[in-house]
Order: structure tokens, then sequence, then C-alpha cells
């Protein structure tokens, strides 16, 4: 029931996406631009630096991100829909479920478009592609579950652009200080005792987010 | 109605005399009675406000944590009060922390700051504390609340984790308690008064701001009632 819920609102949502057209590719451009400005900020007599791959690229998602989660529950709120479906719904878990897996499809697809144009952009290749791509799937997901619950709670809360990156980023912190650490780790080689005790940090905090913030929309959003 | 919001505040005031008279102790045991430092010199008696500062937003940013997840399972306006002044108490003694911090570090490590993980996490928790906070204040009263009390709630485990990773992240560190830098009776006798003091004065300002909080509950059900009685008032006297 939850995950025929829940793929019923996503449905929906991709739907919704696809004709508006308007949330995914702003998210692209603005990806784009974020990693041309880095180079900017980074460049060093006209060449840009390799080693800052991993904070570009991260810092990168994290900033897009953040533009898909601020438009997550647009449209209900835009057409004051928000209430019904979280009165219809059996729970509120498929809403919450729904809304995370939609971010981490359009933040997914906006890596694996990312990735290569930072590679080309900084001129550096991939030392350890899998290891690279679990960690950011680790970080993607770990931001959609959070971005989710963070952009529900925040609805309808007055300066709500300002304030959900105040939140977003700090709490995000433990997966970005991770993800930076393992892709730094990957692309120097480096041995496998040394990444595991960060893929579990990322790890366990997903399980965390998993099993907390469909909870914690629950005991916020109910009357 | 809240009992602790009587007119005559006797036993907030006992508090708060006993908390600044310990202050006043604990700053001369600071000035006269701990030596100063062989390495460090006098630089280093800024240990005994800053490292009680940071105990007292530790176990007020936790207490304000375990509060707002106790408001969630059983919301109830004394408890949420507790919560938000815990949280406001430790953000002010997380902002003691963070100037104390860089004047002995600028000393003793050379730099104002490094990205030293309990530096690091002290940051982050100030951050996470003036978030939860600003966003109680940005939203409406009954959703704020909950709002505050879920992100608070979720803070604890996520600063458990960014202490972990930030511990692997930085690597070494000066650990002033276990590296044995307080060896003589003078100095041992300030810091535990000095830790004294700050913990009841940390206990004052949670108490004062909690005072402050239960008074605007109650005007706030007093406004409400009074807006009731003139609603049925004026039903009462029919449509004319």
């Amino acid at each position: 029931m939850l995950l025929r819920l829940t793929w019923l609102l996503l449905r929906k949502d991709l739907r919704v996406a696809a004709r508006s057209r308007e949330v995914f590719g702003f998210m692209l451009l603005f990806s784009l631009l974020c990693v041309v400005v880095f180079a900017f900020g980074f460049l060093r007599e006209g060449e840009a630096a390799a080693e800052q791959v991993p904070g570009v690229l991260w810092v990168t998602l994290l900033f897009s991100g953040t533009v898909g989660v601020l438009r997550l529950f647009a449209a209900e709120e835009e057409g004051g829909t928000l209430q019904l479906v979280q009165r219809t719904l059996a729970g509120l878990h498929p809403l919450l479920l729904s809304k995370a897996l939609l971010q981490l499809l359009f933040s997914g697809v906006t890596m694996l478009l990312l990735l290569p144009v930072v590679l080309v952009f900084f001129d550096a290749a991939l030392t350890r592609p899998s290891l690279t791509l679990a960690a950011l799937a680790l970080g993607l997901v770990g931001q959609a579950m959070l971005g989710a619950l963070v952009g529900a709670l925040l609805v309808h809360v007055r300066l709500r652009e300002v304030l959900l990156p105040l939140v977003l980023y700090p709490l995000l912190a433990p997966l970005l200080i991770a993800g930076v650490r393992l892709t730094v780790l990957a692309q120097a080689d480096a041995p496998p005792e040394a990444l595991q005790g960060w893929l579990l940090l990322m790890a366990g905090y997903d399980a965390l987010l998993i099993a907390v913030a469909p909870w914690l929309h629950a005991r916020v959003v109910e009357p | 109605m809240a009992r602790s919001s009587s007119p005559r505040p006797t036993g907030f005031l006992a508090l708060l005399s006993v908390a600044s008279l310990l202050v006043f102790a604990a700053l001369y045991c600071v000035a006269f009675v701990a030596q100063p430092d062989v390495t460090l010199g006098i630089v280093q008696k800024i240990f005994y406000f800053h490292v009680s500062a940071a105990i007292a937003m530790m176990l007020c940013l936790s207490c304000g944590s375990l509060l707002s997840l106790v408001d969630l399972i059983a919301p109830s306006d004394r408890v949420d009060a507790l919560a938000q002044s815990a949280i406001e108490t430790g953000l002010a003694f997380a902002v003691m922390v963070l100037t104390s911090g860089p004047l002995w570090a600028r000393k003793s490590w050379g730099a104002w700051w490094t990205w030293e993980p309990r530096l690091t996490l002290t940051l982050m928790l100030l951050l996470l504390a003036a978030a939860v906070l600003g966003i109680r204040g940005m939203a409406a009263d009954g959703t704020g609340r909950k709002i505050a009390a879920a992100l608070a709630s979720l803070a604890a485990p996520v600063a458990y984790l960014i202490h972990v990773a930030v511990e692997k992240w930085g690597g070494t560190h000066p650990m002033v308690l276990k590296g044995g830098g307080i060896q003589s009776p003078g100095m041992q006798l300030t810091f535990r008064v000095a830790m004294f003091a700050i913990l009841l004065f940390a206990t004052t300002l949670w108490t004062l701001r909690f005072r402050v909080l239960r008074l605007e509950q109650r005007i706030l059900a007093i406004r409400l009632e009074f807006s009731a009685q003139d609603v049925r008032r004026s039903r009462q006297g029919g449509p004319t």
C-alpha cells in the first residue's frame, strides 16, 4: 500500500515535471553555472586546479540540490492542494517518500550529467569511478531524504528560501565532510581500510534519516 | 497556570545571588590563586572559563534537544519553554566559547582559527542552534514550535555524527584535560570553582529565560481567553 501510494504520487509529480519542464532544467543550468563560477574562483594562471574537483563536485551538488528542494512542494502549495493530499492519504509517509524519490531522481540525473562536465572543465580523470559514484549516491540519498523533510516542514514558513539552506547545510555537514574525504581518497587511490569508516558514516547517517524523517514529518504535520 | 512565574521570585533571586558571588570568586581564583602556566603563560587562564563554558554549552544544547524530543512525543507548554530556553542559553555559551577559543588559540597554536575537530563542532552547533531558533521565530506560533522541536531533536544525533566526522577529518588535536595541563592544586581548585560558577550561571540564565517564556505563554492564554469571551458576548447580544 505504502509503495503503491508512493509510486502513484511520484508518477504524478514526474508527469507535472515533464509537462512544465521548469525545475529540472533550472537545476541543471544552475549546477553548470556553479561549476563555471568555481572554475573562475580556483583558476590559477589560466589553468583550472584538478585537485579542487572533489570540493567543486560536492558543493555544486549541494547548491543545485537546494534549488530542487525549494521547489519540491511548490506545485501543491501554489495549487493549495497540500492539505488535501495530506488528509486523503493513508498516512503521510507516501507523500514524504515520493518527494524524496523525486529529489533523488533529479539530483541523481544532475550528478550523472555534471560529472563529465566537471572532469572536462578541470582537466581531471576519476581514479576509481565506482567508489566516487558510490559516495555520491550515498550523499544524494541523504540529501534527498533530509531535503524532503525540511522542505515539508518549512512549506508555510516565511522567508523559506533563506531559512532552508540555513537548516539544511549544517544538518548535511556529516555527509559533505565524509563525501568530500571519500572522493579525495578515491582520487588518491587510498587503501580500502581508509575508506571503510567514511562509507560507514555515510550509510549510517542515511539509515538514520530514512528511519527518523518520516516519523518527525508525521509528528509535525499531523494536527 | 505556571507556578514557577509567581510574582515573588525568591528562589530565582537566591540562585542569581549565589551564581554572581561564585562568578566573582572564580574571577578571584583565576587572577590570584591559579599559577600562570609554565609553557603557555598567562593566556592559559582563559582555559578556566573557556572549558567551563564549553561544558555548559554542551549540557544546555543536549538538554534542549532531548526536551524537544519529549515535547514532540508528548506536547506540553512547560517542556516546550524549557527546551527553547535551553537552546537559547546554549547558543549564548556557544558564542562565549567561540570568542574565548580563538583568543587562546592565537597564543598557543599561532592561529586565530584552525579547523580542529572541537572548534568545527562548536561552530556547527552554533549554526544549528541559531537556525532552529530562527525558524521558530519566523514560523507562525503553532507550527514554528513543532518545526523547531523536530529539527532540534534531529540535531543531537547529527551533532554526534559531525563530531565523528570532524575527528576523523582533523586527526590529532591537543587534549588539555588528558594531556595533564592542570597539575598544581591552585589550578585544580580554580578550575573547580570556575566550572561550578559557570554551570550555576548557565542555570540562572536558563531559569530566567524559562520564566520569561512561561509568562509569555500565560499572556497569550489570557489574550485568547479574552477574545473568546468577546466572541461569546457578541453572540449573546444577538444579531442587531
